[in-house]
């Protein structure tokens, strides 16, 4: 942690620029961090207002859920040769907003950006709930939830284990590896804060709760140093694992011989497309929480600028790769794949396909305007726009070619039913629900890492603080 | 413990009562802060973390658990699947990575634990709810006879506070 924030440089650089270590000019103290970010935890009528409708939307997809297992997966509006619908669209989809967490906390921590210092405690959250969100999709695909632990290669009378052959055995290894760094990391990066909120609670029962969450924790050189060290290792060992997670759910489709699925671009161009989606959740979360909870002095301008710049980049990426598709069918001179990619964007699921292309490669564009990067609005709406176009390119990516394999016998079509559609609400409420209920609870900001790029007060020379 | 603890509200100061007080040798010092500063690390001149053998361990120890789990079981049940042969070592690369990163991992937060010595029932002796907030604390553990001779200590170099620890 340490070496990562830079303390307050004589001469802050003009407001107008956004460059990896942005500043905190607003701040002006330690007190004022534990002040400001302590403040969010106070309880409003806008927060109870949102909980509720999370909660109802999981409750829509939890009811779902309950009328699937009673009545069957047939419910779910599969269509031979459409076999995978809704829940691996939605299963990708939430996997992939995961990843910009750990890009946050972990890849940019390593490559120094100080920019992610006010983002990152929110970001990592969201990791988490997205992957617990999206990790319920595949046991919910199965149709026989109960029998999920099969997956898992544990002793048993049957003698039986696992393939470890099978991707999709793959994907139990890599999301819940993900899934437990990812809590470890949010926790061991929340121990010094929630020790801030245990010594300024009043309320003894809560301040013995805090005190047991904060396991001790004093602040003293000792601690800091093995947390340093451990803070770095867990960085260095989130940073390959998020770019394997993606890699390996890519593995699910081009481990298959499908059309527009069995291609070696699929590990790179998923992990870009995660990055991508996962900044604009971050977005759609982040803007009106600085708004909401008066943090505008702590998600500046600058931080909006310099994540809008890897949404750009990002976007680029998945552009390309989205056209490299297409060259590459072209290129190999296999009809089926030319046949396939003809039809992705001309035929029965053309619509799906423009919105895309739209929402994904065209809009993003409008990031080469400095002005649009530092219009929170935009970037809010954009924001919405790429968290729609990335479901749809996993739906462009499943159903399509599911629908248009290499035997015009088998060719199908997909609709999704009112229980596929209960789902996909479901889990936003699931996603939501956890996140309001931490940013209520627990520091949105880290403020131990704000307290870094503060200065600290000094008697004799220059600081940030009052001298 | 019994000691000496001094609140300090500036860097500066704090980080001259620490090189004093390594100087005199007059107990050994604690260092409290809200949070990591360079300054207060180069004053200490603590020797480094060993958390990094835990995670060296741990990770070792997880790649070859994915592996030999993958290994074994694939033998144990020797099923010809897609042509593979029975042990193929390139798929098992996926879930030997995926336990290293695991154990790996949280060999290192065990490391963490173990040398800070959390989780800690108390955090009373020679702590100071404010060095949270905005204030450095130092924490000497010294007996009575060199008790005074601390207080004096961080009252020249500005701490706000000074009081002894029973």
């Amino acid at each position: 942690m340490a070496s990562v924030a830079h303390p307050v440089r004589e001469g802050i650089r003009g407001p107008n620029i956004a460059s990896a270590d942005v500043q905190l000019p607003a701040v002006r103290d330690y007190e004022q961090v534990d002040r400001d970010i302590i403040a969010t935890l106070g309880f409003t009528k806008k927060w109870f207002m949102g909980l509720s409708v999370a909660v109802l939307a999981m409750l829509i997809g939890a009811s779902a859920w309950i009328y699937q297992i009673y009545w069957g997966l047939g419910q779910a509006g599969y269509e031979p040769p459409v076999m995978w619908g809704n829940f691996i669209i939605t299963f990708v989809f939430w996997v992939g907003i995961g990843h910009a967490g750990t890009l946050i906390s972990a890849i940019l921590f390593l490559f120094r950006a100080g920019f992610r210092t006010s983002i990152y405690r929110a970001a990592e959250a969201m990791t988490v709930f997205a992957v617990m969100t999206a990790g319920l999709f595949p046991i919910i695909h199965i149709g026989r939830p109960w029998k999920f632990f099969w997956l898992l290669p544990y002793p048993n009378w049957r003698l039986l284990f696992p393939n470890f052959k099978s991707p999709l055995v793959w994907d139990v290894f890599a999301i819940s590896t993900y899934l437990t760094i990812s809590t470890t990391f949010l926790y061991i990066g929340l121990i010094p804060d929630i020790a801030v909120l245990r010594d300024k609670e009043t309320n003894p029962m809560r301040k013995r709760i805090l005190a047991i969450l904060s396991l001790g924790w004093r602040n003293s050189d000792r601690e800091w140093r093995h947390f340093a060290k451990a803070y770095l290792f867990l960085a260095a060992f989130s940073t390959p694992l998020v770019l394997s997670v993606h890699s390996v759910v890519s593995f699910d489709f081009a481990m298959a011989l499908t059309p527009g699925w069995h291609a070696s671009i699929f590990p790179p161009y998923f992990v870009a497309g995660a990055i991508f989606s996962g900044f604009a959740m971050v977005w759609t979360i982040a803007i009106p929480m600085r708004k909401w909870f008066k943090l505008e002095h702590y998600i500046t301008l600058n931080h909006l600028d310099a994540t809008a710049k890897v949404v750009l980049f990002t976007s680029m990426v998945v552009g390309c790769a989205y056209l490299i598709e297409f060259f590459i069918a072209w290129y190999s001179g296999v009809r089926a794949e030319q046949e396939f990619f003809w039809n992705r964007v001309f035929g029965q699921w053309w619509w799906a396909a423009w919105i895309m292309l739209l929402c994904n490669m065209s809009l993003p564009m409008s990031l080469w305007s400095q002005k649009l990067r530092r219009n929170p609005t935009w970037l809010f709406v954009l924001s919405l726009f790429i968290n729609l176009g990335m479901w749809f390119e996993r739906f462009v990516i499943v159903v399509p070619s599911l629908s248009h394999e290499f035997e015009p016998w088998q060719w199908g079509s997909y609709a999704p039913s009112w229980v596929d559609m209960a789902f996909l609400v479901g889990s936003f409420g699931w996603f939501f629900m956890w996140f309001l209920l931490f940013v209520k609870q627990l520091p949105v900001m880290a403020i131990a890492e704000l307290k870094e790029i503060v200065a600290p007060r000094v008697k004799h020379g220059h600081g940030g603080g009052h001298h | 413990m019994q000691g000496v603890v001094g609140a300090f509200h500036e860097i500066d100061t704090t980080v001259a009562a620490i090189e004093d007080l390594k100087k005199k040798r007059i107990g050994e010092v604690t260092v409290y802060s809200p949070t990591i500063r360079h300054e207060l690390e180069h004053a200490i001149d603590a020797p480094q973390s060993v958390v990094r053998r835990f995670t060296l361990v741990g990770g070792l120890l997880g790649v070859s658990f994915g592996y030999w789990v993958a290994i074994w079981s694939s033998t144990y049940w020797p099923l010809v699947v897609g042509g593979k042969a029975i042990a193929s070592w390139i798929p098992y690369t996926i879930i030997g990575f995926e336990v290293m990163v695991l154990v790996g991992a949280l060999s290192t937060v065990a490391g963490m634990f173990i040398n800070s010595r959390i989780p800690r029932l108390s955090t009373t002796s020679g702590y100071d709810a404010r060095f949270s907030g905005g204030y450095f604390g130092i924490f000497i553990a010294c007996d009575a006879a060199k008790a005074s001779q601390a207080e004096e200590l961080l009252r020249q170099h500005g701490a706000v506070e000074v009081r002894r620890e029973a």
